[in-house]
C-alpha cells in the first residue's frame, strides 16, 4: 500500500513536471508555440496581450494565446511588444512597413489606420471574415476598416467612449448641459474640490476628449476629401464656441488651471482616490479601474453619465479602439493573423478586459457586458463618433493640443489660437 | 607578446600579409572606418540628403527640392522654439557647470579633511545621472504636480507660502524643465570637475598660501585657471547633450502648455512623428547639428593652446 502511494506520488510528480515543462515550452516571454514549429508569425502588440501590467489580465491573455496556438500546432508566434508611446510606435511601424520590414501581424491604433491605408501596406482581410461578422459591426467601425475600394484592411476589435464621471455624494444629479456642468463644478469647489478635471496637456487625449463638445455642435474637422475645414465658415464658429466653453470652465474656476498639465487618464483616477475632485471626463475603462482603486464604500459614490452637450439633446462622445492588421504578403501568414484577430481578440479579449466589442451581438454573448455599467456604455455608443480616418488627423490633433494649452493658460485669445492652429494644419496638409 | 613574437607564431601566409602592410596604416584602421561610416556617417549623409527632398513618412514619390529648407526655416514657430531652446540650453550649461563644480569642490575638501558623508554626497549626485530621462521626467512631474497632493506645493503650503504653478504657467514651465535638467546633468559636470580638481598640482596651493592668498583668491586665481580646459570641454559635452535632450521634457510637459517648453529636439520629434514630415525634420536636424558644432567650435577656440599648457 505504502509503495503504491509512493509510486502514485512519483508518477503524478513526473506528469505534473512534464506538463509544466510543456507549458513553459509553449509560452515564453517572447514566443507562443513550440520553438521548433515550422512556421513563424511575427506579432507586434500593445499591452492588450500577455505583456499587460495587470498579472490577471496577462495570465488571461497567455491562456487565450496558448489555446489559439494549440489549434495551429505547426505555427509559433514571435512576440514583440510596443512601448506606451503609441504615436511614435505607430509612426515607426509605418516606416518599417514602407521599407518592407514590418511585423507579419500587428496592433494598429484605429485613428492612424488611414495612414497605413494610403500607403497600401495593409494586407487584404476580406476573405477571412464572413459577411455576417462584417454586417454585425457598428457602422463607424465598418467604415473605419474599409478602404476606398471596399476592401477590409484590418479588424477593429474593441472600442471605447468618453463619459463624465461624478461623485454622487457631492454632485447628486447628472449635469446634462454645459451650463449644468459649470454650475456643478463650481458648487463642488465650495466643498473643497478642484472642480471638473479633463485632459488639457500635450497629448492625443486632450484633443479627443474635447472634440465631443465640437461634434455635439455639428462641427467637422475635415471635408469629404480629407482637407481641414475646422477653421473656416460655420465650423470656425462652432469650434470657437466649444473652445470658449472650456476656457470659461478654467477662467471661472469651475476647472483648475492645472488641467493644462493633465496628459494621462491616471491623473483623474489619482484625484478621485485622493477625494480632491468630484467630476472628471474620462474613458469607460476607468470605471473598472476606479472599482479596484477605491474602497468599496467610496466606489459606491461614483457613477457616470454622458458628456454634457451645449443643450441636453446635443450629445456626442469620442470612440476609439484598436485593430489587428497584417503587413505580410504571404497568404498563409495573412490568414493566420486574421485567425488571431478572430479567435483571440474578437470577443475573448473584449470579455477578458471588459473592453467594449465592436459587434452588437458580442454584448449579448459575454456575461460581463450584461452589467448595468456596461449596458449603459453600450447604449452610449449610439452618440459615438470616431476620429476622421484621414492622413492629416495627427497634425490637426497636435495643433489642437498646442491651441488648448495656449488658450487655457491665457497665452493666446481663442480666435488667434484657432487661426494659428488652422494655418499650421493647412500648411501640413499641403505638404502631404 | 611583441609583434615579432606574433609574427614568429603566425603561419607563413599571415607573415607575408603583415610584412606587406606593416608600414601602411590604412588596412589596419579600415575596419573602424567601415563601422563608423556605416553606423555614424551614413545616417548623417542621409539626413542631409533628405533635407533636400520633400519626403514624408506617408508619401510615396519624393522629389529633390529646396522647398523643405525654406519652409522649415521660415516657419513662424521657429523663433519661439529657438528662444525656448536657448533658455533651456544656456540655463542648463550654466547651472550644471556651477553646481557640478560646487559639488566637486565640496567633495574634494571633504575628502581632504576626512569628513564623513563625502562618498554619500558623490553617490547621491550620481544617482540622478543614472536615472533615464523619461524616469527623471516622471519623478519631476510628481514633484511639480499642481494637484492638491503635489509634493513641492504641499511643502510650500505647510510653510504657509503661496503655491507655484510649476507646469501650467507658460512663464514658469520653462524654468521647471530647466531645474529638472540641471538636477539630472549636475553629476556629469561633477565627475569632470572632480577629475580636473584632483589633477591640480598641490604645490600651486602651497605657493599661494605662502604668498598669503585667501581661500577665495586661491579659487579664482589658482583653481579656475587650472580648470579652464576641463570647463570648456565640459561645456562642449553638456551643450551637445542638452541640445539633444527631449525625453525628459516630453514626459514632464510634452512641450506645453502651448509651445512654452518645446525645444528644438522635441520640435523635430513632433515634426517627424506627429506631422510625418521627414524632410522638415531633416532640415531642422541639420540646423541642430550646425548649432551644436558652432557652439563647440566657439568653446574650443578658448581652449588653452599647447604652448600655453
Amino acid at each position: 500500500m505504502k509503495s503504491a502511494t509512493v509510486s502514485a506520488l512519483a508518477l503524478s510528480t513526473v506528469l505534473f513536471s512534464a506538463s509544466a515543462v510543456f507549458a513553459q515550452e509553449l509560452a515564453t516571454k517572447d514566443r507562443i508555440g513550440l520553438a521548433d514549429a515550422a512556421k513563424t508569425l511575427v506579432v507586434r502588440l500593445t499591452n492588450d496581450s500577455p505583456n499587460n501590467s495587470d498579472p490577471a489580465i496577462a495570465e488571461g491573455y497567455q491562456k487565450l494565446f496558448v489555446e489559439f496556438i494549440k489549434k495551429h500546432p505547426d505555427w509559433k508566434l514571435q512576440m514583440q511588444f510596443m512601448s506606451s508611446d503609441i504615436g511614435t510606435e505607430q509612426a515607426k511601424m509605418l516606416e518599417q512597413a514602407k521599407a518592407g520590414n514590418a511585423p507579419d501581424c500587428a496592433a494598429v491604433d484605429s485613428f492612424v489606420l488611414s495612414q497605413f491605408m494610403v500607403n497600401h501596406v495593409l494586407a487584404d482581410f476580406t476573405p477571412y471574415f464572413s459577411k455576417e461578422e462584417v454586417a454585425d459591426l457598428f457602422p463607424f467601425i465598418r467604415d473605419g476598416i474599409t478602404d476606398k475600394d471596399k476592401t477590409i484592411r484590418a479588424w477593429w476589435w474593441d472600442t471605447d467612449l468618453r463619459v463624465l464621471y461624478r461623485n454622487k455624494s457631492v454632485v447628486s444629479d447628472a449635469p446634462k448641459t454645459w451650463d449644468d456642468l459649470k454650475k456643478a463644478a463650481l458648487a463642488s469647489t465650495k466643498e473643497g474640490m478642484e472642480g471638473v478635471l479633463f485632459n488639457g496637456g500635450r497629448w492625443e487625449g486632450t484633443t479627443f476628449d474635447w472634440l465631443a463638445n465640437y461634434w455635439a455642435l455639428g462641427g467637422k474637422l475635415v471635408d469629404d476629401s480629407g482637407k481641414p475645414v475646422f477653421g473656416e465658415g460655420e465650423n470656425k464658429e462652432k469650434f470657437l464656441k466649444a473652445l470658449n466653453y472650456f476656457k470659461d470652465l478654467v477662467d471661472s474656476g469651475a476647472a483648475p488651471k492645472r488641467v493644462t498639465t493633465i496628459a494621462n487618464y491616471d491623473d483623474m483616477n489619482a484625484a478621485a482616490a485622493a477625494a480632491t475632485t468630484a467630476l472628471f471626463i474620462g474613458g469607460n475603462w476607468q470605471y473598472a479601474q476606479l472599482k479596484t482603486t477605491l474602497d468599496p464604500d467610496e466606489f459606491k459614490n461614483w457613477t457616470f453619465s454622458p458628456i454634457p452637450g451645449p443643450t441636453a439633446d446635443q450629445k456626442s462622445t469620442g470612440t476609439g479602439g484598436w485593430t489587428v492588421a497584417s503587413f505580410s504578403k504571404d497568404k498563409e501568414k495573412i490568414e493566420m493573423c486574421a485567425n488571431l484577430a478572430r479567435d483571440v481578440y474578437m470577443g475573448p479579449a473584449n470579455a477578458l478586459q471588459q473592453q467594449l466589442p465592436t459587434r452588437k451581438s458580442l454584448f449579448d454573448k459575454y456575461e460581463v457586458f450584461s452589467t448595468e455599467a456596461n449596458k449603459t456604455f453600450a447604449n452610449a455608443l449610439v452618440d459615438g463618433q470616431a476620429r476622421p480616418g484621414v492622413p492629416i488627423y495627427p497634425e490637426i490633433s497636435n495643433q489642437i493640443q498646442i491651441m488648448m494649452g495656449d488658450v487655457l493658460s491665457g497665452t493666446k485669445k481663442p480666435e488667434e489660437a484657432l487661426d494659428a492652429a488652422f494655418s499650421a494644419a493647412m500648411e501640413a496638409y499641403k505638404r502631404l | 607578446m611583441s609583434p615579432i613574437a606574433i609574427e614568429a607564431d603566425s603561419p607563413p601566409q599571415s607573415r607575408t600579409f603583415m610584412r606587406r602592410f606593416a608600414g601602411a596604416p590604412l588596412p589596419w584602421i579600415m575596419p573602424v572606418i567601415v563601422v563608423i561610416g556605416i553606423f555614424y556617417l551614413y545616417p548623417v549623409i542621409d539626413v542631409f540628403r533628405l533635407s533636400f527632398t520633400n519626403a514624408t513618412l506617408i508619401g510615396e514619390n519624393q522629389q529633390y527640392t529646396f522647398g523643405s529648407i525654406t519652409n522649415a526655416l521660415s516657419s513662424p514657430q521657429l523663433p519661439d522654439i529657438l528662444w525656448a531652446t536657448l533658455i533651456f540650453v544656456g540655463g542648463s550649461v550654466i547651472g550644471q557647470q556651477i553646481l557640478g563644480l560646487a559639488v566637486a569642490v565640496t567633495v574634494i575638501r571633504g575628502e581632504k579633511r576626512g569628513l564623513f558623508g563625502t562618498t554619500i554626497l558623490r553617490t547621491t549626485a550620481l544617482v540622478a545621472w543614472v536615472v533615464p530621462g523619461i524616469a527623471g521626467g516622471i519623478i519631476w512631474q510628481m514633484l511639480f504636480s499642481e494637484a492638491p497632493y503635489g509634493a513641492l506645493n504641499s511643502i510650500l503650503r505647510l510653510m504657509h507660502m503661496p503655491t507655484v504653478a510649476w507646469l501650467s504657467d507658460p512663464a514658469m514651465a520653462p524654468w521647471s524643465t530647466l531645474i529638472s535638467n540641471i538636477w539630472r546633468g549636475t553629476a556629469f559636470s561633477m565627475v569632470v570637475m572632480y577629475a580636473a580638481l584632483k589633477s591640480i598640482d598641490p604645490s600651486l596651493y602651497e605657493a599661494a598660501e605662502v604668498d598669503g592668498a585667501t581661500a577665495s583668491q586661491q579659487f579664482f586665481f589658482v583653481t579656475l585657471p587650472q580648470l579652464r580646459a576641463a570647463i570648456l570641454v565640459n561645456m562642449i559635452l553638456i551643450t551637445i547633450q542638452t541640445v539633444n535632450t527631449f525625453d525628459a521634457i516630453i514626459t514632464l510637459t510634452g512641450g506645453g502648455p502651448g509651445r512654452a517648453t518645446e525645444v528644438i529636439s522635441l520640435y523635430v520629434f513632433n515634426i517627424v512623428f506627429r506631422n510625418y514630415d521627414l524632410s522638415g525634420g531633416s532640415v531642422l536636424s541639420v540646423l541642430m547639428l550646425i548649432i551644436s558644432l558652432g557652439l563647440a567650435f566657439v568653446y574650443a577656440s578658448f581652449l588653452p593652446k599647447e604652448e600655453e599648457q
